[in-house]
């Protein structure tokens, strides 16, 4: 026994530095300063992702980022949030832009604003107007925009084809079709097994798992208007937000809502591979998504034919409706190199950052000069940059990724449990508003 | 012999210290740290603020802390009864006097020293509606294909099922407690004519009863702090839901989302606080009720 | 004769469907029930990608992939995740040792007032739902600098476990006092008489007490999510769970990897299965 217990002790002196660890690396030597940068993106952006801090790093002898993939997700910054506050956070972090506001509230972020002035002051003008304005908190500025991207119908040529629709219809040059016509199109092209069970289906709208049929989606396609930021309100029971929950509940309805889940649960289950998209498999004929799925198309089935339109309309000619997203570069709290970290930011964002980020993923750009450089947009991911002139975009709020979740289940339980959506989005209301009452006025 | 008593209460509560310190450090602390947090705003980052009782008052309109609640009791009334029973049919069986009975002892058991974060991946893929094993089983004896995990009807029940590979562990208990039963006691009640199923409802399950509140207890609070199952399955991905429609949006999981991605360091110790307060109380109401067909002596 | 002996055949064959037959029937039923999830996790991970999606599914791979398992480990950094599973659970199976043995003999070898309140406790702590102390002892850990180590995963097993000290002062409370009682006779001290006279005498239960550490350590997922940031930190629990995520890793793949997770408790159970039985069963009776 006592042979055990001295093994035991010898074991906890040789593994010390291992509980240690983590805790810190010390640059005194003279090699470049090491900073530490956290995004959660995946394959295949992370590795064009990968490819920019190389040339970064190649770019300049000072500095030298070391990117590290976490866990999370658009609004899932646990591993962050933990790690800032344990004191070995990183020194740039990729943040879901529309998140900003409600994360510098919180004291994860630190203020660029000095070093922004400091280094360059015009640096608010070289972006978009609303990527820009995400970036600010209470008039200060917490981020610097990354890219952004746009959504739009994509859609199989040969399955439409075979259920005896000409896919012409659906090309963009004739200007969006309207829900009614999308109708009839899926209604054909979906089919059932022995059990009743779909195995191939036309168009879910209000998918989340493998497209992009968010609230917001189908809120601004109707008119829809999610805040009132002079009242500093948010307006979920908007007329447009109220009918495109409409929308979704009746489509829910007509195809049955459980079997659309066990379609999704079947084709789609929890932790997918991005190769194993229902629409990549072929086994959904129309999906709301954004650009980066030119490049799972391009890699991962290149002979899929397809294209891609506007998100179909409520009424013929309508004005056709997208909304726009994307991400931010933040320092979080704790960082010792704010200055060097904002050096890094400054290329990552900038012009030859997000050139890269555009060529390698088809996200499109917030880096206004990039908008305008057609060599940058060819073939479909041109519709993509044609689209954000009449995007939408989600209200920079302070209380943003908790509104995006309320909305994200009173959606789910109108159309799942049929649920009256004018009584689920007045108790998304009732739940936000008050979040949101502490951080009034709104500037 | 005074001297003696000293000597022993000062060593005594020597070789207890750790314990003693343990305790106080990392429990009873951390309760009264988080009651202290309960009443104030703190996101972990900068001092918290006081806030009086704001965070009680917003467990009220906070619906899906109520979803959460509901998901979490509804799983814990199904898994402790369902646990309760499959633990004692599996010890029936391992109590079967045939040779070879070691080799299925063995084989019932293992599943539950198994991970559970393991088990859940693997539950996916089984109970996948139209690629997993249990479906395709459903399927060829022409029972209804169920969406084991998507169909929010029936997802609770799912992991309430997946929990069962882990009856092993309490059911070598019960075994040991079936062993402890004497067994004149059966050979007078087979005299009497009593059938196997009347021997077992006279005199096995009034002398296991202790072992049942054990269970119970046990159960339920592993019920209330039901969380990797969930987390693993469901709660990754842009779907910042749990399960379909939240249905397996559990108390913990909740209480983990407030506290470290949403920084409510504040809200989520009201939060703990309401669990800790709940959970006492089902444990007492379990004592109470006990009393009254939970047996102590063995004649 | 003749007819009785028939009779008795009869008899013995009739007893030999009941005790013998049916039991067994029953119990191969309810192994396979159990091992199903376990046949589909090792047969899906043997599929190839095209396989995977064939329906209705393959009950054996028609081709089996074993390229899986090296891909798997090579795909994940699964070897350091496996060394960090090893690390943590030895680290807390060290401290359930060394802790719980000292404990459990303040409780059971030496007479002291209020001894056993304090013991009932502590044995009343196993009911208290651990996630109570989550967010408070996340906070205290933030405070002393011990976010991103294994500190947090492993001090807390050097201060005993309830259910622990509960295994070995059971044991300990079925060994004479005789010995311990001569050696005081002699003049020897309470730490002289543990560790000469009773911790040899432990082992048996300490055996017991390691396992169970090292299990629950390798299978523990709510702390190291909470405390543990860098990926040369995670254990298996949560380096799987996150190279899914990330990596678009297939569904074959991952049930490789499940597998490789669960063997070593299905090697360790094998070679302790003695201590694993015992333990269950110290616990609950007779207590």
């Amino acid at each position: 026994m006592k042979r055990v217990v001295s093994v035991g002790f010898v074991l906890m002196v040789a593994f010390t530095p291992v509980f240690a660890g983590g805790q810190g690396e010390a640059g005194a030597d003279d090699g470049p300063l090491e900073l530490t940068f956290w995004t959660s993106h995946t394959p295949p952006d992370s590795i064009t992702l990968a490819a920019m801090v190389d040339a970064y790093n190649a770019s300049q002898q000072a500095v030298r980022v070391e990117m590290v993939q976490v866990p999370g997700s658009e609004t899932d910054v646990a591993q962050l949030m933990t790690a800032v506050r344990g004191g070995t956070g990183p020194d740039i972090y990729m943040l879901d832009r529309f998140t900003v506001a409600q994360r510098a509230a919180a004291g994860v972020l630190e203020d660029l604003t000095e070093v922004m002035e400091a280094v360059d002051p015009a640096l608010p003008d070289a972006y978009i107007p609303y990527a820009w304005q995400e970036t600010q908190f209470q008039g200060r500025t917490y981020a610097l925009p990354f890219d952004t991207d746009a959504r739009v119908l994509y859609y199989n040529r040969r399955m439409i084809a075979e259920a005896g629709i000409d896919p012409a219809i659906l090309d963009s040059a004739n200007g969006p079709i309207t829900l009614e016509q999308a109708r009839e199109i899926a209604r054909a092209i979906d089919q059932t097994d022995a059990d009743g069970n779909y195995t191939q289906v036309g168009f879910i709208p209000y998918d989340i798992q493998f497209s992009q049929g968010w609230h917001y989606t189908w809120g601004f396609n109707f008119g829809g208007r999610f805040a009132d930021l002079d009242a500093g309100r948010v307006t979920p029971t908007d007329p447009g937000v109220v009918a495109g929950f409409e929308f979704v509940r009746d489509w829910a309805a007509d195809m049955d809502p459980q079997r659309v889940q066990t379609f999704i649960s079947t084709y789609a289950p929890p932790n997918t591979p991005t190769q194993q998209n229902a629409f990549l498999t072929e086994r959904v004929a129309m999906k709301v998504s954004g650009d980066w799925v030119l490049k799972w198309l391009e890699q991962f089935t290149p002979d899929l034919d397809y294209g891609v339109t506007y998100i179909p309309v409520p009424t013929s000619g309508a004005q056709p409706s997208t909304w726009a997203g994307g991400w931010a570069l933040v320092v979080p709290t704790g960082s010792d190199h704010v200055e060097e970290a904002f050096d890094f930011m400054r290329w990552f964002a900038g012009e030859p950052g997000q050139r890269m980020y555009t060529e390698g993923t088809a996200h499109l750009p917030t880096y206004a000069q990039l908008m305008n450089d057609d060599a940058l947009f060819d073939g479909d991911h041109e519709f993509f940059r044609a689209s954000l002139a009449f995007a939408s975009s989600r209200p920079p709020l302070p209380v943003g990724a908790l509104y995006w979740d309320a909305l994200t289940r009173a959606f789910s339980s109108v159309t799942l449990q049929q649920e009256d959506p004018a009584t689920v989005l007045q108790q998304v209301y009732d739940e936000v508003q008050p979040q949101l009452d502490q951080f009034l006025p709104l500037q | 012999m005074g001297i003696i008593r000293g000597r022993n209460l000062r060593n005594g509560l020597l070789f207890v210290s750790p314990w003693i310190f343990g305790f106080i450090a990392f429990q009873v602390y951390p309760i009264f740290y988080s009651l202290r947090l309960s009443f104030t705003r703190y996101s972990g980052f900068g001092p918290p603020t006081p806030i009086g009782l704001d965070n009680f008052r917003r467990l009220f309109s906070d619906p899906l802390l109520w979803k959460a609640a509901y998901n979490t009791l509804y799983y814990t009334a199904l898994a402790v009864p369902i646990g309760v029973v499959v633990a004692i049919v599996l010890a029936l069986a391992m109590n079967q006097k045939v040779r070879e009975v070691a080799v299925y002892r063995a084989l019932l058991y293992v599943p539950s020293i198994l991970p559970i974060f393991a088990l859940s991946f693997v539950w996916v893929v089984f109970s996948n509606p139209r690629y997993g094993l249990l479906n395709h089983l459903s399927r060829l004896v022409g029972l209804p294909v169920i969406d084991w995990i998507g169909d929010p009807r029936w997802s609770k029940l799912s992991l309430v099922l997946l929990a069962q590979l882990g009856a092993g562990g309490p059911a070598l208990i019960f075994l040991a407690g079936l062993r402890a039963i004497p067994t004149e006691l059966f050979e007078s009640a087979e005299i009497d004519g009593a059938g196997p199923i009347r021997r077992f409802f006279r005199i096995t399950l009034p002398l296991i009863t202790p072992v049942i509140l054990y269970d119970i207890i046990l159960g339920l609070s592993l019920g209330l702090q039901v969380f990797t199952q969930a987390y693993v399955i469901a709660s990754t991905g842009p779907n910042t839901m749990v399960g379909p429609d939240n249905s397996l949006m559990f108390y913990v999981l909740y209480v983990y989302r407030n506290a470290f991605q949403f920084s409510q360091m504040g809200y989520a110790s009201a939060l703990v606080w309401v669990l800790f307060m709940v959970s006492l109380a089902l444990a007492l109401i379990v004592f109470r009720w006990a009393k009254s067909w939970v047996h102590y002596e063995i004649e | 004769m003749h007819t009785s002996s028939f009779t008795a055949n009869r008899v013995s064959a009739k007893r030999y469907v009941t005790t013998g037959i049916v039991p067994r029937v029953i119990l191969v039923l309810m192994c396979t029930l159990f091992a199903l999830p376990f046949y589909w996790m090792i047969v899906t991970s043997l599929k190839g990608s095209t396989e995977l999606t064939v329906f209705p599914p393959t009950l054996w791979p028609r081709d089996p992939v074993w390229r899986n398992y090296r891909d798997a480990v090579l795909f994940i950094p699964f070897l350091r995740f496996f060394m960090n599973s090893v690390i943590l659970a030895a680290g807390a199976t060290i401290g359930a040792v060394l802790s719980n043995s000292v404990i459990a003999y303040g409780f059971s070898r030496i007479p002291w007032k209020g001894r056993d309140i304090l013991f009932y406790i502590a044995i009343a702590t196993v009911f208290i739902p651990f996630p109570i102390t989550l967010v408070a002892l996340f906070d205290i850990f933030a405070r002393l600098g011990w976010i991103n180590t294994y500190l947090p995963l492993i001090v807390p097993a050097f201060f005993g476990n309830a259910f622990h000290m509960f295994l070995i002062r059971q044991f300990l409370m079925g060994i004479s006092h005789d010995l311990s009682d001569a050696a005081r006779i002699d003049g020897a001290g309470e730490l002289m008489i543990f560790s000469r006279i009773i911790l040899p005498l432990m082992k048996p239960a300490l055996a017991v007490v390691a396992i169970f550490a090292a299990v629950n350590a390798w299978n523990d997922f709510l702390s190291p999510l909470i405390y543990l940031q860098t990926q040369e930190l995670y254990p298996l629990s949560i380096g799987l769970q996150f190279f899914r995520a990330e990596h678009n890793i297939a569904f074959s793949l991952l049930m490789a990897a499940s597998t490789l997770v669960v063997i070593p408790i299905i090697v360790l159970f094998i070679f302790f299965q003695r201590y694993f039985v015992e333990g269950i069963t110290i616990g609950a009776i007779k207590g």
